[in-house]
């Protein structure tokens, strides 16, 4: 017996470039708050994200405080490509491609460090930190007269500095990264400007089987999920119950790039009182006013980077913590988590000290909320990739808050929207995404 | 000679005891293991050159707790609202290397390997968290405590989702 059902599968990776494309057109609907199940796990999708947007956008690689002096590295990668970020002998900040131009092996494996030279493992070619290739052996015998050492540094990728975080791009003709990140600098500022920030160690590192993108979704707009996902941490008396989470502004500042702020923090100031006029220097009087008042912050800046400032009770101190992380992809259904925890330089060892622990226990690997959202990532991408999904186009429903109107006396820039439980942000951030893949 | 043989066993069969009483989710009862003044991290493993060990850093703590945060944890996982471990994770701790390296009377230094087994969900591919532990315990009103517990991971980069278990 067969059955005769007319339904189809459709077959993602038998389309063409542009019937994909309209197919992805066609049924990614951000404006509708309809986002499909497919786009987060199916690996042809991956294959345009991969080219459009993580060979194009700028990208996180470190922060200036992690290579303070001549000749440190740090090790990174960005688009499925290993880099040397140097502070380099001329005293320049180099993000060179981890790949020596002789026959393409890996140069460095060493995840930070502080070197003058970097030698290749295969066959010893020898280049400067600045990516000047200064060593061949034997050369004048193997070579002759016809090796050019000049031509044969390390690839340089383009790079940029926002705020000591070290920004670069694998594409030559983006444009700046002053453009790319825009008014979400404002934002910046609060996180990494507010006073010299410096990170604490190296980044931890864990991977799930979870795609990339529910992370920035999660980031740019998901306080809502706060009640419940985190809903363990209310039944400790950790953070308010209810609609804590609610309060404050839900912002859109363009190219993918958004947050959210919580405030007032009815705890007051989150932050070290002893570098209030660190802070007052540093920022203009409106950033410093939202300051005096945050509870918390999320920002996402496209297209994978958290930044997270969350103050909480530990120890019968009231402490504030401040982290960035990336959400790196691996796989069409999976990524590696990276996160930094950062302090305010001029803090007492003591404030740093009890911050690190609270971002370590809240937000790191083990971290009590951390925890909770790994299994919704997870299990999301698992659904996502039966393709029961694509024969019924199931799609996820992201309309909250769009019968909200926008707030127009805030005083950062941006989409401002009151409150914080609404998908304003993701809907704005799937805009962002599917007219990135899709373009021609 | 004697005397050691018995402290061995008697360390055994204590580390023994608390794996099993982890891998049995009795987290109260593990509790009671733990001194007071307990130390509980676990460094970050990092990618150095041969000649520039070590290869950790403890400037980033994966776990950087005390008896109070480690009584936060357990409580947390007893909420209905832990959902990392709704269903638990099936773990299986698998201790061995056993090696005591210092001790006093009511004090040992203990170092040992630990290879922990973590099944989630319906995930058909297991989690393996290999490491070494140093561990203080002593001696409190006749029992063994754990002082301090020092865990280093073999991996820079975690194959396991998160850390909702203890290690």
């Amino acid at each position: 017996m067969t059955t005769t059902s007319t339904k189809q599968v459709p077959r993602l990776d038998e389309m063409t470039r542009s019937e994909l494309i309209q197919y992805l057109k066609d049924t990614v609907k951000p404006e509708e708050g309809l986002i499909p199940s497919y786009i987060f796990s199916h690996p042809k999708v991956y294959e345009l994200e991969m080219e459009k947007i993580f060979l194009r956008d700028w990208l996180f690689v470190a922060h200036k405080s992690e290579i303070p002096n001549k000749g440190d590295f740090v090790t990174r990668e960005m688009g499925g490509q290993s880099v040397i970020v140097t502070h380099g002998a001329d005293g320049e900040i180099h993000v060179l491609l981890n790949v020596c131009t002789h026959r393409g092996m890996k140069l460095c494996r060493m995840d930070n460090g502080n070197q003058k030279n970097f030698t290749c493992p295969y066959h010893g070619f020898n280049f400067k930190n600045t990516g000047d290739l200064i060593g061949i052996p034997f050369q004048k015998v193997v070579y002759g007269d016809t090796m050019d050492k000049s031509k044969m540094g390390l690839k340089e990728i383009r790079h940029a500095v926002y705020a000591d975080l070290i920004f670069a791009t694998l594409d030559a003709d983006a444009v700046s990264l002053d453009e790319f990140l825009g008014d979400i600098k404002w934002y910046l500022d609060l996180a990494f400007n507010r006073a010299e920030m410096e990170v604490v160690g190296l980044p931890q590192k864990w991977n799930v089987d979870g795609t990339w993108k529910l992370g920035s979704d999660n980031t740019i707009s998901d306080s809502y999920h706060t009640l419940v996902s985190h809903g363990s941490i209310a039944k400790l008396g950790l953070v308010p119950t209810g609609d804590y989470s609610k309060y404050g502004y839900q912002i859109y500042t363009g190219n993918g790039h958004g947050l959210n702020l919580g405030m007032p923090n009815p705890d007051g100031f989150a932050f070290p009182e002893s570098l209030i006029d660190e802070y007052k220097e540093r920022l203009s009087k409106d950033q410093y006013d939202i300051l005096k008042q945050m509870k918390n912050m999320i920002v996402c800046v496209s297209p994978n980077i958290m930044i997270l400032i969350s103050s909480m009770d530990l120890k019968g101190q009231k402490i504030s913590q401040t982290s960035l992380r990336i959400w790196k992809p691996t796989g069409p259904d999976s990524m590696e988590i990276s996160s930094w925890v950062l302090v305010e330089k001029n803090a007492t060892e003591e404030w740093k000290r009890l911050s690190e622990q609270a971002f370590t226990l809240t937000f790191g690997a083990s971290g009590i909320f951390e925890q909770d959202d790994t299994e919704n990532f997870t299990d999301i991408t698992q659904n996502s990739k039966s393709p029961y999904h694509l024969q019924e186009n199931i799609v996820f429903n992201y309309t909250m808050g769009m019968h909200q109107d926008q707030v127009e006396d805030f005083v950062g820039p941006g989409i401002v929207y009151k409150d914080k439980f609404n998908e304003a942000n993701s809907r704005a951030f799937f805009r962002n995404w599917l007219d990135q893949i899709t373009a021609e | 000679m004697h005397k050691n043989i018995i402290l061995q066993y008697e360390i055994e069969q204590w580390l023994y005891k608390e794996s099993e009483l982890l891998d049995e989710l009795n987290f109260d009862g593990w509790y009671e293991l733990l001194s007071e003044e307990i130390s509980y991290t676990m460094p970050l493993r990092i990618n150095q050159m041969e000649e520039s060990k070590p290869d950790y850093s403890e400037a980033t703590l994966l776990f950087d707790d005390d008896s109070t945060t480690l009584k936060l944890r357990i409580d947390r996982l007893k909420t209905d609202m832990a959902w990392a471990e709704l269903p638990p994770s099936r773990t299986r701790r698998n201790v061995s290397n056993v090696k005591i390296k210092e001790m006093s009377e009511n004090e040992v230094t203990v170092h040992s390997n630990l290879l922990l087994y973590r099944s989630r969900s319906t995930d058909t591919t297991a989690d393996l968290i290999s490491g070494q532990r140093k561990d203080v315990l002593r001696k409190e009103n006749g029992d063994w405590k754990l002082v301090s517990r020092w865990f280093l991971a073999d991996q820079t980069s975690l194959g396991t989702r998160n850390l909702a278990i203890f290690v």
